[in-house]
């Protein structure tokens, strides 16, 4: 018997999965500006010391940030996948980026095979491992290890030497590969919001989930010999965080960041996870109409929905492999963004609450700048953040404030 | 969400079924009751003493043994298992109270499942409900019809440990909080996060996938591993504690299933290596003072006759397929 078929629009057609398509609604989605971290990890340290503080849980970070090429958590992850898949199909692993459609197969179509379709489907309903204990030791292993020292400098557009950091959550997918692995349906996805969770009642530790999710953000916690993963701090995302009294709230990790390189959200959705047109909403504006922001190894086929600005200086045979063949517009996108784009940018971090849709208010020309080669015009734009119920909670403008400081201040203040 | 069923399977030729017939001929010509076929019967003898749950209890010198042979899972995914090819299966009722007892090889003991990558060793023995409308599908039952599972773990005998407790020189700065509402599985009322549950599992299933805790957990069990052995005995009351659960009746015989998991193959779920419908029938006769039977050594011959045959027939389909 065939396995139902879905529509994976990040892949530009149709696949195998073993569930037909759910009655989801909205989604659980993010954009991940890796060129601003700093990998300070207080995100990581934001979702630790929010759920993971038990015993058991020592060796699991539902958030991680790793420094590419070298590191990775569990080591060498996405390194492990790649092989496995190239192994089932050798040389097949390729894009067809000619076959392109705006909406249905905006990065082109994949002429390969996803984890689920390299599966026999009887040992496995999807292609994976079980990295042993020892992978998961050093979450932050090699990090900064750029690949060469360059002595005499390095420059845009790809560095010589480099190395960048991958922030890293579940993804929740559209088409969880954990949800398709494990034998007992313990994993469910919710129609509201997409987030994907493990019932601890009914888990019995099998850790199929483990060995199938490619982002190998499922982990297996001994003290209780079940799995757990990433909930998306999923009751800031209902609104019942006292803060936000009833607003959707963004997650621990999303709101925690320095280096303001995230911003997240929830997104309406059809069955297949397509999203419905919604211009205004910041996130349908980054991955669907600016397209600055790409998925991360989509061609594994889970319809992952954490976007990733890729970052500028890397090589982009490198980046193509990670985000796909979208990776060249989307850099030249984020080197010399528009008007709106960088208004949207501003957004990121500006307040713990969920935006659900935003406003530019066009400001005075303040300036140009030359960018790889190009002038921009520089105007100081005012964006302004709503609600879930249309309300206004942010305005930001495109130039920071300057705010000058009295002469005489009191101590430590900075 | 729609699960589907079984994907690829070849058809079974006449060759193979030949084969198979060839075993349980043989295996019926040398007098043993062959486990595979529907006939084998397990007798559970009244007990004269207590066995209790020690697999090494003098009640069970005198038990006749059942081989029953085992095999690779291959109905359901996630299939596998197959590397425990046979189990020895003793049965006895005392008072009002029955047990069973397994027996099988396994060269390693795989009792903890503190890494990721380890796994316990298992087994588990499957009747129909009480409530079952008609004998259910050995594979999990169906909606029904379910079936009241036993299952005995390794690794819950060996106790629930946090990693600290088995890692006594690793460095932590500190636990805000050990209490149990942050084991969340625990929390939850999994039965296989309790620390307290035990070596055994009272479980219901109606279908694959559908696997759930029974509302009673009457089940009682103890394991012991010694000489690359595993020794487990099952004790329960002969009446179940709910509809879901299977009863027992002298007189009567009901359907019985094995399953045994090798940790150490990564067995887990349905990667298992699992016996046909066997019967167990309960006796109101006392064993007599007699030793068992070398019943064992003589399943042991007409297998491995089995086996020849089995294997004469499967060459001869690789012959017949390679002509194609
Ligand atoms: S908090 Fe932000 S800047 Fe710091 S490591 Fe995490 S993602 Fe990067
Ligand atoms: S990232 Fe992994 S754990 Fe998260 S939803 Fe996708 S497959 Fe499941
Ligand atoms: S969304 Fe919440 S649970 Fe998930 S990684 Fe971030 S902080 Fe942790």
């Amino acid at each position: 018997m065939a396995l139902p078929k879905v529509y994976n629009w990040q892949l530009g057609r149709e696949m195998d999965y073993r569930f037909a398509n759910g009655p989801a609604k909205r989604q659980f989605a993010a954009v991940f500006n890796t060129n601003r971290c700093i990998a300070c990890q207080t995100c990581t340290m934001a979702c630790k010391s929010t759920w993971t503080f038990s015993p058991g849980q020592e060796l699991m970070w539902w958030n991680n940030v790793e420094t590419k090429p070298y590191g990775g958590y569990p080591a060498h992850w996405d390194v492990n996948i790649l092989e496995l898949q190239e192994k089932a199909n050798p040389g097949g692993q390729v894009w067809d980026a000619t076959k392109k459609d705006p909406k249905n197969a905006p990065y082109g179509t994949f002429a390969g095979k996803t984890i689920f379709e390299t599966a026999d489907g009887l040992t496995n309903m999807v292609t994976g491992y079980l990295p042993p204990e020892e992978d998961w030791k050093a979450p932050n292993i090699y990090e900064d290890t750029a690949t060469a020292f360059s002595k005499t400098g390095v420059s845009l557009p790809e560095h010589a030497g480099w190395f960048f950091y991958l922030q890293r959550i579940c993804n929740h997918c559209s088409y969880p590969a954990c949800l398709a692995a494990c034998p007992r349906n313990a994993i469910y996805k919710r129609a509201e919001d997409g987030i994907v969770l493990i019932d601890q009642s009914r888990c019995r530790g099998y850790r199929k989930c483990v060995e199938a999710c490619p982002y190998k953000k499922s982990m297996y916690r001994p003290s209780t010999r079940t799995s757990e993963k990433c909930i998306a701090c999923y009751p800031r995302v209902e609104g019942t965080d006292p803060l936000t009294k009833g607003l959707p709230m963004e997650t621990r990790c999303m709101t925690a960041c320095i280096g303001k390189i995230r911003l997240q959200g929830l997104v309406s959705v059809d069955a297949n996870g397509q999203w419905f047109e919604d211009r205004q909403n910041p996130l349908y504006y980054l991955v669907q109409v600016a397209k600055v922001a790409l998925p991360l190894y989509p061609q594994f086929g889970t319809q992952p929905n954490v976007y990733y600005i890729p970052p500028r200086w890397a090589p982009r045979d490198y980046l193509r492999q990670m985000f796909g063949p979208g990776v060249d517009d989307a850099i030249a996108a984020y080197t010399n963004p528009s008007r709106e784009t960088l208004g949207v940018l501003q957004l990121f971090r500006a307040t713990q609450k969920i935006i659900f849709s935003y406003k530019i208010q066009p400001g005075p020309k303040t300036g140009e700048i030359n960018v790889a080669g190009k002038v921009r015009e520089l105007f100081n734009d005012t964006v302004i953040g709503f609600d879930s119920n249309g309300n206004e909670i942010v305005r930001v403008t495109v130039d920071e404030p300057l705010i000058e400081r009295p002469a005489q201040v009191t101590m430590n203040t900075i | 969400m729609r699960i589907p069923t079984v994907i690829r399977r070849r058809p079974i030729t006449a060759g193979v079924a030949l084969a198979v017939l060839l075993t349980a001929g043989v295996l019926q010509f040398v007098g043993v009751n062959p486990a595979a076929s529907q006939s084998a019967t397990l007798t559970a003898f009244e007990s004269s003493t207590d066995p209790g749950t020690d697999p090494a209890s003098p009640a069970w010198k005198k038990a006749p043994v059942l081989q029953a042979p085992l095999s690779f899972q291959g109905a359901t995914y996630p299939t596998g298992g197959g590397s425990i090819p046979t189990v020895s299966a003793q049965a006895l009722h005392f008072q009002d109270r029955l047990y069973i007892r397994l027996q099988w090889d396994d060269a390693t003991k795989d009792d903890t499942t503190t890494k990721v990558e380890n796994f316990s060793d298992a087994a588990a023995i499957e009747f129909p409900a009480v409530s079952a409308a008609t004998v259910p599908s050995i594979c999990m039952g169906q909606a029904s019809s379910g079936v009241n599972i036993w299952q005995w773990r390794a690794d819950s005998q060996a106790g629930l440990k946090d990693p600290a407790d088995v890692y006594t020189n690793a460095l932590v700065d500190m636990y805000p909080s050990k209490d149990a509402i942050f084991y969340t599985a625990r929390a939850a009322g999994n039965p296989y996060a309790d620390p307290n549950q035990g070596p055994t599992q009272t479980l219901v299933a109606q279908a694959f996938g559908t696997l759930a805790k029974a509302n009673v957990q009457d089940v009682k069990g103890d394991g012991v591993y010694a000489d690359g052995k595993w020794a487990v005995v099952f004790e329960r009351q002969l009446t179940g504690g709910d509809v879901d659960q299977a009863t027992f009746t002298n007189g009567k015989s009901t359907d019985m299933a094995f399953a045994v998991w090798n940790g150490s193959e990564g067995d887990r779920n349905g990667k298992k290596s699992v016996s046909q419908f066997l019967k167990l029938s309960l006796v109101g006769v006392s064993l007599t003072g007699e030793e068992s039977s070398p019943a064992g050594w003589i399943a042991a011959a007409a297998l491995l006759v089995g086996f020849v045959g089995l294997g004469v027939g499967l060459g001869w389909y690789g012959y017949r397929e390679s002509k194609r």
